[in-house]
């Protein structure tokens, strides 16, 4: 086996973020934050149509659609998780993780999917507000994840 | 106002890759926000791989689950394959979430960073800082090309292998503040009047 090399670097981002100058940490974000809130109505009528796929998907629960279901789910989080969607973002990391587990253990299960999937419609319906009700949703899909990881 | 409290990309140009298109507009309107003095915006990884071999880039930030080339796949062809400097541009991964045949991908691929959503501007900003002060070695063996993956050195307990010589004793452990000046300490021993 080859030994390991290690080397000293600087990289060109170091070197130009040490130049003095710039601006405030504040302003960078303050202006980073008031050009993404612009995305923010335009992302929520993607999520929408996405959950709106996920529905269709369940409901034909056509075999070989399985690897379907972890590819809109990821792209709900892709765009999603640039706002804060709390609940909503929490019910669509599990249906990937439980899409992902399922699809490796080969023991797949349309049920959970509907699940998530329902409760991601009723969170969105809610404003994607975190209460009583998303807490009890979510408490529900840790239950599936669970279970899917047995 | 110190300098720790400005950041200065005004000088540095980003490649963004997101084979999200929403994704990737929402990153280029973060960045502008940020003030690089240039972004790249690539809808795939392999179409990064010609850019890159073209036009000087200062930060990569990916997310990209195309089959034909992922993130990780882009992040070990760049630090496999291309040659110095090209192969020492920081790597910021972006990830939704990470199947369970990714986890060790992410850490073994040789990227910076891997970051997870949902994410804030004020995430990525403090990732960008950090990156410009990392002074972790960059680490060439037949199994891994990247930054070290140990962000403190202080490697494996005492008598255990793998342990390196410039390891940290893990029973005094790294110093978190910066020394005191002598006048300070003298302070510190010097009788005061105490009040009763």
């Amino acid at each position: 086996m080859t030994e390991a090399r290690t080397l000293k670097i600087k990289t060109s981002l170091a070197r130009q973020m040490a130049q003095p100058g710039g601006r405030t940490l504040a302003d960078v974000e303050r202006r980073a934050n008031e050009r993404l809130e612009r995305h923010r109505d335009d992302v929520m009528v993607t999520v929408a149509g996405t959950i709106t796929e996920l529905e269709l998907v369940v409901a034909a629960a056509a075999p070989g659609s399985e690897p379907q279901v972890y590819r809109l789910a990821s792209a709900l989080l892709a765009t999603a998780g640039f706002f804060d969607t709390g609940p909503l973002y929490d019910a669509g990391y599990s249906l990937c993780d439980v899409a992902d587990r399922m699809q490796s253990s080969g023991a797949w299960s349309w049920p959970n999917v509907a699940v998530h999937v329902q409760a991601m419609r009723m969170i969105l319906t809610g404003g994607c507000q975190a209460d009583a009700t998303s807490d009890a949703l979510l408490a529900g899909l840790r239950s599936v994840a669970a279970k899917a990881r047995t | 106002m110190s300098a720790a409290d400005r950041v200065n990309l005004e000088q540095s140009i980003v490649l963004l890759i997101d084979d999200n298109p929403q994704a990737l507009d929402m990153l280029s309107s973060v960045f502008q926000g940020f003030g690089v003095k240039e972004q790249i915006k690539c809808a795939s990884a392999t179409a990064a791989v010609r850019i890159i071999q073209n036009r000087a880039v200062d930060l990569i930030v990916i997310d990209c689950s195309d089959p034909e080339m992922d993130s990780y796949a882009f992040a070990r062809w760049l630090r496999r394959e291309t040659p110095a400097p090209l192969r020492f541009i920081p790597i910021m991964l972006l990830t939704g979430h990470a199947s369970q045949a990714k986890v060790q991908e992410g850490r073994d691929c040789g990227v910076s960073f891997v970051v997870t959503k949902p994410l804030t501007p004020a995430v990525l900003l403090r990732r960008i800082l950090w990156l410009a002060g990392d002074e972790r070695e960059f680490v060439e063996s037949e199994n891994y090309v990247g930054p070290d993956r140990r962000v403190r050195n202080f490697g494996p307990p005492l008598n255990m292998p793998g342990r390196r010589q410039g390891d940290l004793s893990t029973h005094v452990g790294a110093a978190v503040e910066a020394n005191m000046d002598q006048s300070d300490i003298d302070m510190l021993l010097k009788p005061q009047r105490v009040a009763l």
